[in-house]
């Protein structure tokens, strides 16, 4: 091994006037704000239709969950195939629908190879969510709604009211472990656009990773990691704050 | 409560639309995976094959090699080590951090949310580095360690929340009739956590079937590659992707985690409801 020289915050420095991280940042945190409450919005509402029928129940938890189980490897190269400039997509937008006069290079920009990904995530999410939820709505006491319902309270105060409050715990839970899920998305990018144009689309994982294992910056990736790491544990200090604040509130009360 | 017809029939309405579109894309592989090969993209592109082109050539050819088997064997070493290994040591982290007062517990329980909190892959610069140092670096079985710690904290976590409810009562029966710590690990505090010792694992299982990041950071040689980095090589490997072996590829490598996913289905609900909900 080469003689290793201390070297201060020199990375850390170098880290943080790079366009090109806060590039990578940005995606990091669009992808994370987007993909987070669509999943949850979309995975409650879908555990809601579930937890009101009474048949295939279990059909359809099984089904919305293949997503789910599916690598990411390969829902990544489905979607890149679907999404690529030849691909179905563009011909059912241009020769079927015939809204769009030519093939879009979804995968050559920015904000759509982003959007791309996002839409990966989102898909790849909601039946994590729906199982989660499902099981929260399950626990939620019937004899509240039926004493709302006494009380003439319609479906939309129902659900503000009772629901949302009763699963109060599970939707602090899963907005922490869907925000570091957002903020280590790697593999869709990587197979999807790869981090192209020019580093346009990294997140900050591929951007590290492209830094270590491309130019062998590893002292420079090594600050990206701990930056990324600081973040996420100061986030969730707060998030896990919330949750006791909520435990609290809840001993109070019970 | 009545509920008005029509309100239920639109929500299997809903619910119809929406699995239909978690399943779009998966259809979509399969059907591209029943194509002749030849094309780099048909053109019209046709979301079903046509009748008379449907053909099993991708599916023949990649049965055909041994490569596949081999990175086939090799991810299921790599699952299965990685899913024992896993289970062993978080029940029995979280027996003791569940059942035991003792000096250091909080700050033991603190490292383990910061490791669930901080995951493998974005450490995965200075975790190549203790590779290099600990020489495990292009080794199958140098993928196990790196996977197991990296599904530990979840898992206690999960274990953690079922052993807390274990009714103190039985437990003290058991001391009173002379059982020592072991025996209560292994008779009671195990059997009782089963719900949630099976759906961690196979939660733990997918991840390590999965996993790519890692395993194409660290693994080079072809004969020891697992099954995503072989289907993932496919993709980049030739100037253009023969998308219909990358697919035939990929569904076969899905049976195994859907035929887990099936089997075990009971239990993967009940065991993370336990560890969730309760949140």
């Amino acid at each position: 091994m080469r003689q290793q020289e201390f070297i201060g915050l020199q990375n850390y420095r170098e880290v943080l006037a790079d366009k090109f991280f806060w590039t990578s940042f940005t995606n990091t945190i669009v992808y994370t704000l987007v993909t987070v409450p669509l999943q949850m919005i979309l995975g409650l509402f879908v555990a809601i239709l579930v937890n009101g029928i009474k048949k295939f129940q279990v059909t359809f938890r099984v089904l919305n969950y293949l997503p789910v189980i599916t690598s990411w490897v390969i829902a990544s190269l489905i979607f890149r195939y679907v999404f690529n400039t030849e691909g179905l997509l563009n011909y059912f937008l241009s020769q079927v629908l015939h809204v769009t006069a030519s093939n879009i290079r979804w995968l050559d920009s920015r904000w759509s190879g982003l959007t791309v990904a996002m839409i990966l995530g989102i898909w790849k999410g909601i039946g994590w969510n729906m199982v989660i939820f499902l099981a929260a709505l399950q626990q939620v006491p019937i004899d509240l709604y039926e004493a709302a319902a006494i009380d003439g309270c319609n479906g939309i105060q129902k659900f503000f009211k009772i629901t949302l409050p009763g699963i109060k715990g599970t939707i602090l839970f899963v907005w922490v472990m869907l925000t570091i899920g957002g903020f280590n998305v790697f593999t869709s990018i990587k197979m999807i656009t790869g981090g192209n144009p020019a580093h346009q689309t990294d997140t900050i994982l591929t951007w590290m990773y492209y830094k270590a294992f491309s130019t062998g910056k590893f002292g420079y990736s090594a600050a990206v990691s701990f930056i990324m790491a600081f973040t996420l544990g100061i986030m969730a200090i707060f998030q896990f704050k919330a949750m006791r604040n909520r435990d609290r509130e809840l001993e109070e009360i019970g | 409560m009545k509920e008005k017809k029509s309100v239920i029939f639109f929500r299997y309405a809903l619910l119809t639309i929406g699995v239909i579109l978690s399943c779009l894309p998966m259809i979509y592989m399969i059907s591209t995976s029943l194509r002749p090969n030849g094309a780099l993209y048909e053109y019209p592109p046709r979301f079903f094959p046509q009748l008379q082109d449907v053909t099993v050539e991708n599916y023949q050819y990649i049965i055909s090699q041994n490569k596949f088997y081999i990175n086939f064997f090799n991810s299921v070493i790599v699952s299965v080590s990685t899913v024992a290994l896993a289970a062993i040591i978080s029940s029995g982290l979280a027996f003791v951090i569940a059942r035991f007062q003792f000096p250091g517990r909080k700050v033991l329980f603190g490292f383990i949310i910061v490791t669930m909190i901080i995951p493998g892959t974005t450490l995965i610069v200075p975790q190549f580095e203790l590779a290099v140092k600990l020489k495990v670096v292009n080794k199958l079985w140098g993928l196990i360690p790196f996977y197991t710690a990296w599904v530990i904290p979840f898992s206690t976590f999960m274990i953690k929340g079922f052993m807390e409810n274990i009714p103190d009562e039985i437990i003290e029966a058991a001391t009173i009739d002379g059982a020592d710590i072991f025996t209560v690990f292994f008779r009671i505090a195990i059997p009782l956590s089963t719900p949630a010792i099976a759906s961690v694992s196979i939660f733990n299982f997918l991840t390590a079937w999965e996993e790519y990041p890692w395993a194409n950071t660290v693994i080079n040689d072809n004969a020891i590659r697992t099954l995503p980095i072989a289907i993932a090589g496919f993709f980049g490997q030739h100037q253009f992707t023969q998308w219909g072996y990358v697919f035939a590829m990929s569904a076969l490598s899905l049976i195994p985690v859907i035929l887990v996913f099936i089997l075990f289905q009971k239990y993967f609900v009940t065991g993370l409801t336990a560890g969730s909900v309760k949140g």
